[in-house]
């Protein structure tokens, strides 16, 4: 490429500030969302894992004992009767420290050397000595006061070393002291764990007695080991694998992601539209030039290679820009897709994102690559000119009306696909969301047609109701249908995004909330988080006046052939039967058999994913080993874990030896005044801190919230995707009307006036809207139906009913037009305000 | 006028990326990794060298000695040890050595207490059991080492007097059951040890009885006072086990020897280790000596140590009844240099020893780096030849 | 309305130039394009000013019809002073008063040749059965009585103007300006334009200013000025043009 031809197209470019802002600001905006996204899911994904690993470490299995957890003697029997070395003892559970929960880990440094290594950090403090060091060692092991952090945790709940809070746990309160700040390797991966002894673990958390697992590190294919430990196991204690223990909730975080990856591609797609309507402008908008470059003998391989070239240096300078705005946006997104874990799943803290190589590397490849084809489309096209026709605009509009039938050819043909693509796929969530791409994709090919269609048919409407400039407003946008297309198909997409994520939202809901008013039946809940509530205690409240009736349940975890299994042991009120929702079963039959202990109920996730039915057994393990239970039926359930399966206090009471209730649902008499009775209760509740009393209603709003908060995140996502396409609207618009410009000087010429003129502009962005808005309602429909029968049913097991409200609609279609108007407001100004006669000045 | 606002743009173009790359940079920062510590292993090492004694009992004055009560453990001092080395021979006649060694520390001076608001944890202790156990094997030049700790709670690792066990893990030494003789101070005890491809079963029956170093059983260890220990040795334990290296089980008997030793001191600031010398010749004597260097390299008077006659009678030695000379270097892999080659002549009882290792590399890297390792011994006492055995170890090098 | 014919007395003066300057800065250098140009144009009267590239000539024009405005000096339209108008008003003006034709004809190209004349007549608020009339009848008069549905480009360039013609005279202006009319036309296509603009402006009695520099066009005109310098004078036969 010669030099001056170079100059020809920076001359251009440099002369169009606007045209060139709005490509690399597209650029960068579709290159920033899908990194800022990759990046947060990465990052939240990759604390996981590390989180899950600081829980295992090096552990290669598990024993798992019953409801309480293991006896502490069978590990003191395993080293000294057994020689059994490689294995350590753990005690976890919840604690609050300042009101922030926490997962607080007890460990048997001597034992854990082999498993994790949580070395002492003591950077900070450059005075210490050896001897502070071992004084340090010593005290983990002595003072029952004794805690060590991550700086992380640390520094969330705004402790220093030799700091001394107040510790908030199912054995009561207690005072602890932070003597260490975990450092090196571990810091990365102990997150929000507190590490305590074993003995305060035990302590804190009432488990004296019990350790919730002991870690086994078995080499490879020592099965001689794996059997000499399995051999020693009493009944109801079981040698797992560590990896399939974690498995079952990895899975869980995974759909999740899963689902926000989605909505990163979702804003790629949307920011891909950006990129090439930005870039197809600049190159269309030089018909021109081009043309003049052609009859001056520069040869079509000249053409293309300037426009690639000069794709190539936008879209690496805009993907660069975007990278960077990816990585700072990321940060954000970040803290509310790892509160949405941590609501969720579990307690991951990350407080920086790691930026991977591999997301950097797929943004800017996704920026560059999309550029490229951007360019690409429009060079092809420009470089076939011949040097005459390159002069002319009509011929482009021509050949775009001749292919649009074949587009919309194409996009019927992808919906088709997408349509097959779910019927065969079976439960497979990536194969769902493939099918939610192409639809999107063979929608957006079939808008452009519409839009033609559409503007045929309300033109002469627009002539009736607005005479010959509005019908020219209206006419302007089919008859330039190779700007206005893309720029529709922009904010249709992102437009269609918020209905259908909004619908499901709202559905979902919806679903939620009838489910937490059946659920939560009791009036008034009391619960001891993280212990349990001992007898006298559950005497006195139920004793208390005004309480009529009184439900108990008890919620363990149980490692089973299917995964994890939340077992829910639930003494029904007498007389009462839930309100559960029952699917497969009738309320009349199943809760006397439920009841009376000869079946068990499943939810409705579990049995999704694990193919129960009723009439099936399943197998739990029980004191006295594994043991088959009949399944009476499934019930609905919006419980993000694994599976539940839900059992008779007095089938549990059987099977497993564990006293223990965790929380009671007290009714109340008719007569008595729910706010008396509450504060009876209080009365008695003052001297154990550690219970909690909360009325149905306040359950409700909690379970809501948390709902609304893990849904930030999707509303971030979409206004993200519909940022992008506003930019991309007034892209389009601008561009239009700086095309136009000679036309439009004419048309001041003919003695339009700057009001009148900016008015026919706008009313063709607010058309543009209008299109757009309306092309979203059907494609956001769809989504919504994906979203929730395909999506949200492959990746959790939720079933939900479908609610679509004309608000989410109209919003959608007024958003849609508003946001049009918006990006309409300075191409308009800008067509009113230019003089006719610079523009009419023969170029 | 396009060209200033195409000017324009770019400029805030490039503040956006600057912006933006601030951050990534910022965000990039590698946090420093941990400096100082970063192994708990070492940690442990420095519980041995520790200085903090406030709250402990010092060995200040003589003690009466009675056993079997003494042979338990005496949790209120800082530190003790159970100190088990001996000589074996299989069936062929294939020399080994082994070492096992359960030390015993308090955490601080007085158990922790009980708590009041919750039960409580039997994990709680004040006590650490460290334990090391070494097999020297001469013919095929090699050492295996294997090393334990645990809390001293939960039955995991403790000591008791009567029966007799010291433990940790499934290590342990206590009184072996079937062999209880009426003959006190007779003792036969049990030892079981296993590493990494090798373990030890040996019974052992004292055929000397425990004999008291220093003044009376109080080891002076530096000119002040308490910075001593109640020091008595079993010099001779009549063994007899099985060996198992790899595959193979060897029948195994030979000699062993028991140290016994507690306190709440450590070394003075000057001393930088010791030479320990336990020696059984063939003329039914044993010689026990340590040699304590200072940091200068001269050797501390403090050093001391015991000769047991043939009758079990002993006689204390001062620093200056002992000559000893080295002869000899080794270099260990760890980059140490250690004496590897010995003269000891004790005057007064016209006795002139020559000591060699039976092989060069025995020393342990554990939590405590140091060389431990089966001796023989030649030599003349008066006209007469003599041979032996023994075992050294090498502090602070 | 009728279609009036205008009153042919050629003593009132329709267009009233005095001291007009109108210059550009390119750069850092000042062009003086218009200095100082004074001149009347009577009503009736075909004048065409004839001038080098870039001498001016479309300049005077669209300040004569108010698209652009001059630096100093004035423009009088119908007894009307409309350098003195604010933007709206003038463009109002504009839109009563003026026609104009184009050398490279400026059609709307996304409405037919009825809507690209339908657009005048209702932004000068004609009715729209008056305006079917009108469109129809200038359609006859300029000879495409059939393409009234044909979008411009799938005209040839004498019909392009033509329609461009029919479209500047639709809403009967005063004054009817053309740049160059005939510029992008072959000779016999541009005598057929002339014969047109002869038949309906001149023969109707209306005001046409034409900047040309075309010696046919001029010989067509009543009289010819020539813009030299920003200057504007009497044409001298001879002269360069």
């Amino acid at each position: 490429m010669t030099t001056a031809l170079s100059r020809a197209s920076l001359g251009y470019l440099l002369r169009h500030p606007w045209q060139l802002a709005l490509a690399l600001l597209g650029i960068c905006i579709g290159v920033a969302v899908m990194v800022a996204v990759d990046l947060a899911v990465e990052s939240s994904r990759k604390a996981f894992e590390l989180s899950m690993d600081t829980l295992t470490g090096a552990a290669t299995h598990q024993v798992i004992g019953g409801p309480r957890g293991v006896s502490e003697t069978l590990y003191t029997r395993l080293r000294v009767e057994h020689g059994i070395d490689r294995i350590a003892p753990v005690v976890e559970g919840r604690v609050e420290i300042g009101g922030t929960p926490v997962h607080l880990m007890g460990v048997d440094l001597f034992a854990e050397r082999q498993f994790r290594v949580f070395s002492l950090d003591v950077e900070n403090d450059p005075g210490s000595t050896d001897l502070d060091t071992e004084a340090l060692f010593s005290r983990i092991l002595t003072d029952p006061n004794a805690v060590l952090m991550s700086r992380q945790i640390a520094g969330k709940l705004g402790l220093g070393v030799n700091d001394r809070f107040e510790v908030r746990s199912a054995g009561g309160y207690f005072e602890g002291e932070l003597l260490g700040i975990v450092g090196g390797d571990a810091s990365a991966s102990a997150g929000e764990l507190i590490i305590v002894d074993i003995a305060v673990a035990q302590e804190w958390l009432g488990k004296a007695g019990w350790l919730s697992r002991i870690d086994v590190n078995i080499p490879q294919e020592d099965a001689t080991l794996r059997h000499a430990i399995e051999a020693s196991l009493p009944a109801g204690t079981q040698l797992l694998e560590a990896s399939g223990r974690t498995q079952s909730l990895t899975e869980m975080s995974t759909a999740f992601m899963t689902n926000l990856s989605a909505m990163s591609l979702l804003a790629l797609l949307v920011g891909l539209f950006l990129i090439y309507n930005s870039v197809s402008f600049a190159v269309l908008q030089r018909r021109g030039l081009i043309g003049v470059l052609r009859a001056l003998g520069v040869t079509r391989q000249q053409i293309f290679t300037l426009i690639l070239s000069e794709g190539v240096v936008l879209g690496l300078l805009g993907a660069i820009a975007g990278v960077m705005l990816g990585i700072w946006l990321g940060d954000y997104l970040l803290v509310l897709v790892s509160r949405s874990i941590n609501d969720l799943y579990f307690r991951v803290s990350v407080t920086a994102v790691t930026v991977s190589p591999f997301s950097v590397a797929k943004g800017l490849l996704a920026g560059l690559g999309a550029t490229l084809v951007s360019a690409a489309i429009p060079a092809i096209e420009a470089a076939s000119y011949a040097p005459r026709l390159a002069l002319s605009r009509s011929v482009i509009e021509q050949r775009s009306r001749r292919i649009v039938p074949l587009i919309a050819l194409m996009g019927l043909c992808l919906g088709l696909l997408a349509l097959l693509l779910l019927r065969v796929s079976g439960s497979n969530l990536v194969a769902g969301l493939s099918a939610v791409f192409l639809l999107i994709l063979g929608f957006a090919l079939c808008v452009p047609i519409s839009v033609r269609v559409a503007s045929a048919i309300l033109a002469p409407l627009a002539n009736r109701l607005g005479g010959t400039s509005a019908r020219l407003a209206v006419s302007g946008i089919g008859a330039n249908l190779s700007r206005t297309g893309v720029a529709i198909v922009a904010l249709a997409v992102a437009v269609s995004a918020t209905i259908g994520v909004s619908v499901m939202v709202e559905s979902f809901r919806g679903s939620v909330s009838d489910w937490l008013d059946r659920t939560l039946q009791s009036d008034l809940y009391i619960a001891a988080p993280g212990g349990s509530l001992d007898a006298p205690l559950i005497a006195q409240l139920t004793g208390t006046a005004g309480v009529e009736a009184f439900s108990t349940s008890r919620r363990i975890w149980l490692e089973s052939p299917e995964g994890r299994i939340r077992l829910i042991a639930i003494q029904l009120a007498a007389g009462r039967h839930p309100r559960l929702e029952l699917l497969d079963a009738g309320p009349n039959e199943v809760w006397p058999a439920f009841e009376a202990g000869e079946v068990v109920l499943v939810s409705e996730p579990f049995a999704y994913r694990s193919g129960f039915v009723a009439g099936d057994s399943i197998t739990l393990i029980t004191n006295a080993g594994n043991r088959e239970f009949l399944v009476g039926g499934t019930y609905r359930s919006y419980d993000v874990n694994a599976g539940a399966v839900l059992i008779s206090r007095a089938a549990y009471d059987l099977f497993w030896d564990d006293p223990e209730i965790d929380s009671i649902g007290l009714f109340l008499a008719p007569d008595a005044r729910a706010d008396d009775v509450a504060e009876r209760l209080r009365t008695t509740l003052q001297v154990h801190p550690q219970v909690v009393m909360r009325s149905n209603v306040e359950i409700r709003d909690l379970s809501l919230k948390v709902f609304d908060r893990t849904f930030i995140i999707t509303d971030v996502l979409y206004w993200l995707a519909t940022g992008v396409a506003f930019i991309g609207i007034l892209g389009a618009m601008l561009a239009l009307q700086m095309e136009r410009a000679r036309e439009l000087a004419v048309l001041r010429a003919l003695g339009m006036t700057p009001w009148q003129l900016g008015g026919m502009v706008t009313a063709q962005t607010a058309t543009i809207g209008l299109l757009s808005g309306l092309a979203a309602v059907p494609l956001g429909l769809i989504m919504a139906w994906v979203l929730i029968d395909v999506i949200n049913r492959r990746a959790f097991g939720w079933q939900m009913d479908i609610q679509v409200s004309w608000q989410v609609l109209a919003v959608a279609i007024g958003f849609s037009v508003g946001a049009a108007l918006l990006a309409g407001i300075y191409p308009a100004w800008r067509a009113a305000s230019s003089p006719p006669a610079l523009a009419m000045r023969e170029e | 006028m396009p060209l200033t606002r195409a000017i324009l743009w770019i400029v805030a173009i490039i503040l956006v990326a600057g912006v933006a790359v601030t951050r990534f940079l910022a965000n990039s920062e590698t946090v420093p990794a941990a400096g100082g510590v970063s192994q708990s292993s070492s940690r442990l090492a420095e519980l041995l060298g520790s200085q903090r004694l406030e709250g402990f009992p010092l060995a200040t004055a003589p003690r009466v000695f009675s056993f079997p009560q003494d042979h338990g453990p005496h949790s209120e001092y800082r530190n003790e040890w159970w100190y088990l080395t001996g000589n074996l021979d299989n069936q062929d006649g294939r020399r080994y050595g082994y070492e096992l060694t359960i030390f015993r520390f308090s955490l601080v001076p007085a158990p922790p207490g009980e708590s009041e608001k919750a039960p409580s944890s039997a994990w709680k202790t004040n006590q650490v059991y460290i334990a090391h156990f070494a097999v020297t094997d001469e013919a095929d030049n090699k050492f295996y080492v294997a090393q334990k700790y645990s809390r001293g709670a939960m039955g995991l690792a403790g000591a008791q007097a009567d029966p007799f066990k010291v433990w940790i893990d499934d290590w342990s030494i206590q009184e072996n059951p079937d062999e209880v003789t009426n003959l006190p101070p007779e003792e036969t005890w049990e030892l079981t040890a296993s590493g990494d491809g090798f373990s030890l079963m040996l019974n052992l029956a004292s055929i000397k009885p425990a004999v008291l170093n220093g003044t009376a059983g109080l080891s002076q260890k530096s000119a002040q006072a308490g910075n001593a220990s109640y020091y008595y040795s079993i010099p001779r334990l009549r063994s007899a086990g099985s060996l198992q290296i790899g595959d193979t089980e060897h029948s195994v008997t030979g000699l062993s020897w028991l140290d016994r030793e507690w306190s709440s001191s450590a070394l003075a600031d000057d001393q930088q280790g010791w030479d320990w010398f336990a020696l059984q010749l063939s003329d039914g004597s044993d010689l026990m000596f340590y040699n304590i260097r200072k940091t200068d390299g001269t050797q501390d008077r403090h050093s001391a140590g015991t000769f047991i006659f043939a009758d079990g009678t002993s006689q204390h030695l001062d620093r200056d009844d002992v000559v000893l000379t080295v002869t000899d270097q080794w270099q260990s892999p760890q980059g140490a240099f250690y004496p590897a080659r010995w003269n000891i002549e004790l005057p007064d009882f016209d006795l002139r020893l020559s000591v060699s290792p039976v092989i060069s590399n025995q020393e342990l890297v554990t939590t405590v780096r140091y060389w431990e390792g089966a001796v023989d011994v030649v030599g003349r006492r008066g006209g007469q030849a003599l041979t032996g055995r023994g075992y050294v170890e090498l502090t602070g090098y | 309305m009728a279609f009036m014919i205008p009153d042919t007395s050629k003593s009132t003066v329709q267009v009233h130039l005095e001291q007009l300057t109108r210059g550009y800065t390119e750069g850092l250098q000042r062009h003086q394009v218009l200095d100082h140009v004074s001149a009347d144009f009577l009503q009736g009267e075909s004048v065409a000013i004839r001038g080098r590239s870039g001498s001016g000539k479309s300049t005077l024009l669209n300040l004569i019809s108010g698209i652009d405005t001059p630096d100093s000096g004035q423009v009088e339209v119908a007894g009307r002073n409309i350098t003195t108008m604010k933007e709206r008003e003038r463009t109002l003006f504009r839109r009563e008063h003026i026609g104009f034709i184009y050398q490279s004809f400026n059609l709307v190209p996304t409405l037919t040749v009825a809507d690209n004349i339908r657009l005048v007549l209702e932004l000068n608020r004609i009715p729209k059965l008056e305006s079917d009339r009108r469109i129809s009848e200038l359609l006859a008069a300029v000879e495409l009585p059939d393409r009234a549905d044909s979008y411009p480009d799938v005209l040839s360039g004498g019909e392009r103007q033509r329609v461009a013609i029919a479209r500047a005279l639709c809403h009967e202006p005063s004054v009817l300006l053309a740049d160059e009319p005939t510029g992008n036309l072959d000779d016999k296509t541009a005598q057929g334009v002339l014969d047109l603009l002869d038949r309906l402006v001149r023969q109707a009695g209306r005001t046409m200013i034409v900047a040309t520099h075309s010696a046919t066009v001029a010989a067509f005109c009543d009289r010819t000025l020539e813009l030299h310098d920003g200057k504007l004078a009497p044409h001298q036969d001879g002269a360069a043009t």
